[in-house]
């Protein structure tokens, strides 16, 4: 079995460029060859240590893999290879557009529940959330290639907001829905 | 021609040397052994013929030990020492296993123990479900190594994607004391699309509906080219056709005013409510005797029943599908599990709410088995060139309890294993040199509504100031879902570590409910989060003030001045104990008040202090 530097870089991992815009398709076939090589099932009658060494491999990949398929953790992972702290306790905005926009989703969200067709209400809402998602992660892409971290920076805690105002929305489905 | 064959050592053993291995599944009503011969997966039988054991056990007056069918014909003669459905209290404690539904009709006695496994009273002893467990294994194992002539290597044991730690170590028990070598657990909706060779597609979504005698499981899984990867489980370990037969039975107690049923006519009811199910997939309309009561059901009297229970199996797929981050519409296969799925109102539920027809061609009750075997074969090394690959996920989040009885989620549940996640801690006091750490299992927000999983203790932490110690918490969950948890204070290399031996401390249907009620009380945890963090606030400032009092409080405040702060410190603690959110609140802000005359005073001292013998200009 190849044995892997926990120190790697997940992109060098995964063979792929280190960039924010990805190509999922070919990071997701090299994250299954290396986990049909690397996963514990290939050692199942292989010794005690062959066996510990496959999970701590194939969890290490599984974590290389999760990073970089998510839009923010891949965002946070590129700015801390750029060596920019993306700890967002201290953040605080100064971008009146984003805080208004902020502010209606939170409105179109609070009334969701007394929409005519809150299931559709649903739907649009989650399409407004993807819209402001898109334009956060060319921000984010176009500053990051620019090496523009603090814009970069932005980017990412916005796409942070956005990402903790879909689990309340997601909440609020199961409520309204009753999952 | 034997010299033609070329192959790697370990991948394509000859005829002669290929190693046995077989999938078994471990079911609640049923159990089955299954191999690969001749590149077909098949289930075995036993000498009668039959391929289903019967998953229960007796313990005859003649100190035999029978297993299966035979041990079934006691059941109505003797049900205190015939024990059946035992899966349903692997891993679990007495508290778990009678808060389950379907447990209040049980014909054996529980026996509690405490936090630990539930024991069962029989004239063999008293018997933990592990033990019935592997009497059904060694029974199976035995049939097998009849069967394929020699002895086996290994077996892949099915498991509900649902089990958690607690439970899949218990079956993992169950086979080490029958002598099987484990070669994976492996969850049954996964075995069942392997059986089906969906892996031979080339990408599709498809959906796993398992309804068993016992429980229900239901995961969306995703195929690419031989890998499949399980995108999200959910489901009700204490949901299954168990429940359709107690449904039948309160039905008919309630019909015909019977009261005080003994063990025998329980039993007995139980097994006519099985026929009447049974009879009505085909028939129209059923007699339910008892003895020389009898009561006409229809179909449509009994889809009434088990329509609230089928509607719990929907609102599964619903919040399934969610997590996966799928609709309905995408779900190109549902591939049908479990008996329970012969019923024909389960079958046109799900046809509707999926939009497309079920499969059902192969035998629901064998697939699991036939998967496995699958499995199995592949993992001993006889599939070669097969390029099959399981990838599962951990069905519920493992955290830890920090400050306040809070749980700080470590991995999610739903993510990819094997998974090890890192989390830091750090020490709350002055001087701390030891750190508790309670590893917790489930979706709640608060520690008492998880299932405690295990306590250990790290030690020898460096004295230091609070919040200086970086304690790092490594959870480590291998293939099988079964945890290890390591600690380690990075700044000393101090290193503690446990395989998680679980505290038996939740029950089946707190799995589901705990999944049902996070979505539900979220509401309700933020408000207890809020409490316990003002508690928390209110706490490290009785705790600072108290310390600073004892070192400088006669020499800088005065005795009335002292005496007022303590008795604002006393009704901050009054309120941290009794109070609100609020009420806490104020009070933090009353003692931040009265304190900073105090907090001054300190400064200016210890400013003094640093500056006793500079001068201005070294400054």
């Amino acid at each position: 079995m190849s044995v892997f530097n926990p120190q790697e870089n997940y992109f060098a991992l995964l063979a792929v460029p280190q960039a924010y815009e990805l190509d999922i398709s070919a990071l997701t076939s090299s994250y299954r060859a290396l986990q049909r090589d690397a996963h514990p099932d290939r050692f199942a009658s292989g010794s005690e240590r062959d066996l510990r060494m496959a999970v701590q491999q194939s969890s290490f990949i599984n974590e290389a893999y999760e990073t970089l398929v998510s839009p923010t953790r891949r965002a946070a992972y590129l700015l801390k290879l750029a060596g920019v702290n993306s700890d967002m306790s201290s953040t605080t905005f100064q971008d009146p557009e984003f805080l208004m926009q902020q502010m209606q989703l939170r409105e179109e969200l609070s009334e969701l529940q007394d929409a005519k067709d809150p299931e559709q209400a649903l739907d649009v809402f989650y399409r407004d959330l993807d819209q402001a998602a898109k334009s956060q992660k060319e921000a984010f892409s176009q500053s990051y290639n620019q090496q523009q971290f603090d814009l970069a920076l932005a980017a990412y805690a916005k796409l942070q907001f956005l990402e903790k105002l879909r689990s309340e929305a997601e909440l609020k489905e199961s409520e309204l829905l009753d999952y | 021609m034997a010299l033609m064959q070329i192959s790697e050592p370990g991948q394509t053993p000859e005829p002669h040397q290929r190693k046995l291995a077989v999938g078994i599944d471990l079911g609640t009503t049923n159990s089955l052994v299954a191999s690969v011969r001749n590149a077909h997966a098949d289930t075995l039988a036993d000498l009668g013929g039959e391929h289903l054991l019967p998953s229960a056990v007796y313990y005859a007056e003649t100190g035999e030990t029978l297993v299966g069918a035979a041990a079934l014909a006691g059941a109505s003669a003797d049900p205190s020492n015939t024990l059946m459905s035992v899966k349903r209290f692997m891993g679990r404690s007495f508290a778990d296993c009678t808060a389950a539904s379907g447990a209040k009709m049980l014909p054996y006695e529980l026996l509690d123990q405490g936090q630990d496994m539930v024991k069962i009273r029989t004239r063999a002893g008293d018997i933990s479900p592990v033990q019935v467990s592997a009497e059904i294994l060694r029974s199976l194992a035995a049939r097998a190594e009849e069967t394929l002539g020699g002895e086996l290597t290994g077996a892949v044991i099915t498991v509900p994607a649902y089990f958690d730690d607690a439970q899949r170590q218990a079956t993992k028990d169950a086979a080490k004391i029958a002598g099987i070598h484990v070669l994976r657990l492996l969850n049954e909706p996964t075995a069942a699309a392997v059986a089906y060779g969906l892996d031979q597609q080339d990408e599709m979504a498809i959906a796993v509906f398992d309804l068993g005698g016992g429980t229900f499981d239901i995961s969306v899984l995703q195929l690419t080219k031989g890998v499949f990867e399980v995108l999200s489980t959910g489901g009700d370990s204490a949901l299954g056709g168990d429940d359709f037969d107690h449904a039948i039975a309160d039905w008919f107690v309630a019909a015909t005013g019977l009261e005080n049923l003994d063990m025998f006519q329980q039993r007995s009811l139980l097994t006519a409510a099985r026929q009447a199910k049974e009879a009505l997939s085909d028939a129209e309309t059923v007699n339910v005797v008892l003895g020389d009561l009898s009561q006409s059901l229809s179909r449509e009297q009994f889809n009434s029943l088990v329509d609230p229970l089928i509607d719990t199996a929907i609102r599964a797929c619903k919040r399934a599908l969610r997590d996966a981050k799928l609709r309905s519409e995408d779900i190109v296969n549902v591939v049908m599990v479990g008996g329970s799925t012969r019923v024909p109102r389960v079958r046109e539920r799900v046809a509707q709410w999926f939009g497309r027809e079920p499969l059902v061609d192969l035998d629901p009750d064998r697939v699991v088995a036939l998967g496995a075997a699958l499995q199995a074969d592949q993992l001993v090394g006889n599939r070669s060139g097969d390029e099959m690959l399981l990838l599962d996920v951990i069905p519920l989040s493992l955290g830890i309890e920090t400050m306040g009885g809070l749980t700080e989620k470590v991995i999610h549940r739903n993510t990819t294993i094997p998974v090890a996640m890192a989390q830091e801690f750090t020490t709350f006091k002055d001087g701390q040199t030891a750190m508790a750490i309670h590893v917790v299992q489930g979706e709640r927000e608060l520690v008492e509504d998880c299932r405690s999983l295990a306590r250990f203790e790290l030690q020898g932490i460096p004295p230091m100031v609070a919040g200086a110690a970086r304690i790092k918490v490594k959870f480590q969950v291998d293939a099988d879902g079964l945890l290890q948890v390591f600690a380690t204070e990075e700044s000393t290399g101090v290193e503690s570590h446990i395989a998680v031996k679980p505290a038996y401390g939740l029950n089946d249907t707190d799995i589901a409910d705990m999944l049902k009620s996070s979505w539900e009380a979220a509401a309700d945890d933020k408000d207890a989060r809020a409490l316990r963090e003002q508690q928390i606030e209110a706490d490290s400032l009785l705790q600072a003030l108290s310390a600073a009092l004892l070192q400088d409080g006669e020499a800088m405040l005065s005795e009335a001045e002292q005496q007022d702060l303590l008795a604002k410190m006393e009704t901050l603690h009054h309120e941290r104990e009794q109070g609100t959110v609020a009420s806490i609140a104020k009070h933090i802000e009353i003692v931040g008040k009265a304190s900073e005359l105090f907090a001054e005073r300190r400064m200016d001292a210890s400013i003094n202090q640093a500056l006793a013998g500079r001068r201005v200009d070294e400054l």
